[in-house]
């Protein structure tokens, strides 16, 4: 008998070894569930917007953006000044003497030289080297150094050439310092020469591609491989205590798919504007065992509320308005943001939901090519169509009844009011008998005669619903016939890379405050033009905004040409902004900024109330977006209040 | 038994390379690029080939060598013979470079977590799963085994189709569902324990308890099968005739024949649940082997899904010899 329990003995004893191997959570002022997990802090390989939201605490780039201003003003970051030279193509950066590393150590101008070099070799790969080719060279390097790399790689033929290699790599060190405009007048300036007036340049600088990295670590972990002359890289200096940063925070602890600590970096230069010691971050995957974790106390912030039954949340917050009703309205005609709001009202659980707009589109890919991959006609390829079929879509029942989160409907592919002086054109609305007309004038009265329209979607996320929204209305209102098409995620992408659709889902986030962000990928040389647009006159238009100077008349030209899309050719249809959904205590956290940004920065955030760790000596008084006309601060102009995605508006129809 | 041992270790790389073979291939059928990117963003086209030519995935044979030249140790055992790794050393110190420490057994790049190297990844993960799949055995095996003798005791009774329905929940019921019991049960309502934590070894039980269930459901079936036919066999009567007590029949006779099935399925069943489960760590939050599975494959993660596989492989050829042993080692019949 003891020969059968002995088995089982030993699986407990090895249980027993592991459960007491298990090392203990690390306490913190503040619990973060940052959606899953960070994939990495190497600021130029970065593309998942977690990992942004950390990188915003963890470094700090020339400027930094204000978070709470509507006008997408910039507050010195690393650099306390900077000049723009008369023909706007050289930007001078004058150093703060007080900018360190965590380690003490000063930031310099050689840091970023470091930095943005790595970011333009094709070595990284990295998904935003596009952006850096607006500096003087940059292109040319980039392409001298991939032709270079495939020469040694032919030349040395499977066989290791260790000297040889090394010798390429100081060669490009050399190519670089020649022929790229970034240079490092003295220890405390960097100047920086565009290949062609970006009049969005210090919009990128706050884009986190852009940060710096702390080139005496990342260096010992880079090597040119003797066979292919290719830099060969780890990325294990981005674990503590390797990482450097010179952000608020410093990275204390990460243990993969558990938790990320980060604390308060000593050698920062502003410690008066930290607002915690310390910010966990747990790592927790299932939308419903987030939301358990809030609802236990566990959590202070969620950042992304996606369980099923997000719409019955948000439901309970509308009640709990209509319950103070008086009291909202007048707080709401006070021009105070949702946060503030919230704070003013009585506590109560329903109103730990939010939701904010935010940077980003949901629409429909129209194939704009005449004839599809497969040799089919393609109806789609006449504009006609596509203006006929995008006013017919009642978009706001796919916001009101299937969407339910508070999000608004899109006439424009830019939200509107996001970015600071731009006038968002008018879209097409709802007109079904305009659009028969128009569908009888590309030849096709009541439909007769029209392919059978072919929607493609991916199984998640909801895509379904909408597009089964989508075919009624367009068979209903026209008399079309549509089929549903899904397919995987992964498929749907290669699909859409080879236009291999008619119709088909799509979205996009704005990476930097500028209309360009949005409208570039409808360039015909843009490699996210899915939709085979190929317009001379969108073209023209888009290189006139890059030749302007004023920045009146150059938000004027991309409104033009935003109009274009929109009113006109109607490659995409957009169909809603997207919103995004947060749990937390408005009266326990401040920092988390209501603006249509998706990128929250986690460096500003802080505890409020008794218990705040942090601070006990000089409470926090949170930071709100400044009310226009209230006393001590002047209306800016051009102030667009933010799309006003909570209560959901319906001020936007169809 | 030592040559049993030997053998079965000499197998286990030329499994593995059939194992890995084929998984490469199949993995390498999954449509679209391991290299997209979230949110529907494509970087530019030299980009993408730049990060196929960083990663050897330009084709299938190119991945292929380069994976098992780099795991197996082969390539860092080949420059070190040949004096490459001294020439690189040498190079480097020339250029005023510092030089990159590599790994012996080189299981490559996650491409989807980017800053963690899949053998990181592993151990990191496989001690939370390996901690929880074995607490999960231990119970499935301790309330398995005593519903299937109770069953077996008296078959038809009322104590028999009672453990008979709870075994079916346990087989039928999805662990996504009794793990969301559990969870709204412990953790929510009476304040027991915490949500998307793990900071002590009580944080296991709730999982541990949501994984054994199919486990025990099977073994209690196994268990009561065994006892029945052993109960009617002849050396059990033989027991009876000689007067040993009722207990003593049950467990010093019967159970000891009727363990033996119950053995051989701990063997898999164990492989299986060390190397966690998607669902039991994605409801509890915890940083285990499960999700890998599946999450790698829906990346297309090619490096960590082969490396996952591959320690699957390795435990199950391990713990089925340990079964094998074992089994010669209880029951002097089988040699």
């Amino acid at each position: 008998m003891w020969k059968l329990v002995l088995p089982v003995l030993c699986l407990i004893v090895l249980l027993l070894g592991v459960g007491l191997m298990e090392p203990a959570a690390p306490k913190a002022d503040l619990v973060v569930i940052n959606r899953g997990d960070c994939n990495t802090l190497d600021v130029q390989r970065m593309s998942w917007l977690q990992d942004f939201r950390v990188a915003a605490a963890l470094y700090e780039g020339l400027l930094t953006a204000d978070r709470f201003s509507t006008s997408n003003e910039k507050l010195p970051g690393v650099a306390e000044s900077w000049t723009v030279s008369e023909d706007g193509l050289t930007y001078t950066f004058h150093f703060r003497k007080d900018a360190k590393w965590s380690n003490g150590k000063p930031v310099t101008p050689e840091d970023f030289r470091y930095s943005w070099r790595r970011a333009l070799l094709p070595d990284l790969a990295n998904d935003y080297a596009t952006l850096f080719r607006l500096i003087e060279g940059g292109a040319e390097f980039y392409s001298w150094r991939e032709e270079e790399l495939k020469r040694f790689e032919a030349e040395s033929a499977g066989v290791p050439r260790p000297v040889e290699s090394q010798r390429l790599w100081q060669e490009t060190l050399r190519r670089f310092d020649e022929t790229v405009g970034l240079t490092a007048p003295d220890a405390r300036t960097l100047a920086v020469r565009l290949a062609r007036p970006v009049a969005y340049f210090t919009e990128m600088l706050v884009f986190e591609a852009f940060f710096p990295i702390y080139p005496p670590v990342v260096e010992r972990f880079e090597q040119p491989s003797p066979v292919t002359g290719r830099l060969e890289f780890s990325s294990e200096w981005s674990r503590p205590p390797l990482l450097v940063s010179n952000g608020r925070f410093k990275l204390a602890s990460w243990r993969f798919k558990r938790d990320m600590l980060i604390v308060r970096n000593e050698h920062y230069w502003n410690q008066s504007d930290i607002h915690a010691n310390s910010i966990l971050m747990p790592s927790v995957s299932d939308p419903n065992a987030q939301v358990m974790a809030f609802q236990t106390g566990t959590v202070d912030w969620l950042t992304d509320v996606v369980p099923d039954y997000r719409a019955e949340m948000i439901e309970a917050k509308e009640a709990f308005y209509r319950e103070h009703w008086d009291e909202y309205q007048k707080l709401k005609a006070r021009g105070l943001d949702p946060i503030a709001i919230d704070r003013r009202l009585p506590p109560d659980p329903r109103k730990n939901i939010h939701v904010f707009p935010t940077f980003g589109t949901y629409w429909y890919n129209f194939n704009c090519l005449p004839t599809l991959p497969d040799g089919r006609m393609n109806p789609m390829a006449d504009a006609k169509v596509r203006r006929a079929l995008s006013m017919v879509v009642d978009k706001r029942n796919i916001v009101e009844n299937i969407r339910r989160s508070g999000e608004t409907v899109a006439q424009t592919i830019i939200p509107p009011g996001s970015i600071a002086g731009y006038e968002s054109p008018a879209g097409l609305g709802f007109n079904v008998e305009a659009a028969r007309v128009l569908l009888a004038e590309a030849g096709y009265p009541a439909g007769a005669g029209l392919p059978v329209i072919e929607i493609l979607f991916n199984r998640d996320g909801g895509h379904d619903l909408i597009a089964q929204a989508i075919k009624r209305d367009w068979e209903m209102n026209l008399g079309v016939s549509v089929r549903l098409v899904q397919k995987e995620s992964k498929v749907l992408r290669n699909d859409l890379k080879g236009r291999k659709f008619m119709v088909s889902r799509g979205s996009w986030f704005g990476d930097y405050g500028d209309p360009t962000t949005f409208l570039d990928v409808n360039r015909s040389d843009d490699n996210n033009n899915d939709r085979g647009y190929f317009s001379s006159e969108f073209d023209e238009m888009m290189k006139a905004s890059d030749a302007e100077r004023d920045p009146a008349q150059r938000m004027a030209l991309l409104a033009k040409a935003e109009a274009l899309l929109i009113a006109e050719d109607l490659p995409l249809m957009p169909i809603f902004h997207y919103t995004s959904t947060m749990l937390f205590d408005a009266d326990k956290i401040s920092g988390v900024s209501p603006l249509p940004r998706q990128k929250q920065d986690f460096g500003l955030l802080g505890k409020l109330g008794e218990n705040s760790g942090a601070n006990t000596k000089a409470s926090i008084t949170p930071r709100e977006i400044p009310v226009p006309g209230s006393a001590g601060l002047k209306p800016v102009p051009g102030n667009v209040p933010p799309s006003a995605a909570w209560p959901p508006s319906s001020r936007e129809g169809n | 038994m030592i040559r049993l041992i030997l053998a079965r270790l000499a197998q286990l790389p030329l499994i593995l390379l059939v194992i890995y073979t084929a998984t490469l291939f199949l993995a390498w059928q999954i449509p679209g690029s391991p290299l997209d990117t979230p949110e529907a963003r494509r970087p530019p086209e030299e980009v993408i080939r730049a990060m196929e030519a960083q990663y050897n995935l330009d084709s299938f044979w190119s991945f292929y060598w380069s994976y098992l030249d780099n795991a197996s140790g082969v390539r860092a055992a080949r420059e070190y013979i040949t004096g490459d790794a001294a020439r690189q050393l040498q190079a480097a110190r020339d250029a005023g470079r510092p030089v990159l420490q590599r790994r012996f057994f080189d299981f490559g790049p996650s491409l989807q977590y980017e800053d963690w190297r899949v053998s990181e990844i592993i151990s990191a993960s496989l001690p939370v799963s390996v901690a929880i799949g074995s607490l999960a055995i231990v119970i499935a095996t301790l309330v398995g085994v005593s519903a299937g003798v109770v069953g077996a005791v008296k078959p038809g009774s009322a104590l028999d189709a009672a453990t008979f329905v709870i075994a079916l929940i346990g087989v039928s019921l999805p662990s996504f569902v009794t793990g969301t019991v559990l969870l709204i049960l412990f953790p929510v309502t009476l304040g027991w324990g915490s949500i998307g934590k793990l900071e002590s070894p009580a944080d296991l039980v709730l999982p541990a308890i949501t994984l054994s269930l199919p486990f025990a459901a099977y073994i209690a079936r196994l268990t009561r099968m065994g006892m029945i036919e052993a109960l009617g066999a002849d050396y059990v009567r033989t027991a009876r005739a000689k007067g040993v007590s009722a207990s003593g029949v049950l467990f010093r006779h019967a159970l000891k024949n009727a363990g033996l099935p119950v053995l051989s399925y701990l063997g898999p069943a164990t492989a299986l649940a060390v190397t966690g489960s998607f669902v039991v760590e994605r409801l509890f939050s915890l940083p285990g082997m499960g999700q890998h599975f599946v999450n790698a494959v829906l990346n297309k993660d090619l490096f960590l899904i082969i490396g996952v596989v591959l320690v699957f492989a390795v435990l199950l050829v391990m713990l089925n010899l340990v079964v094998d042993v074992l089994y010669r080692w209880i029951d002097p019949r089988i040699s």
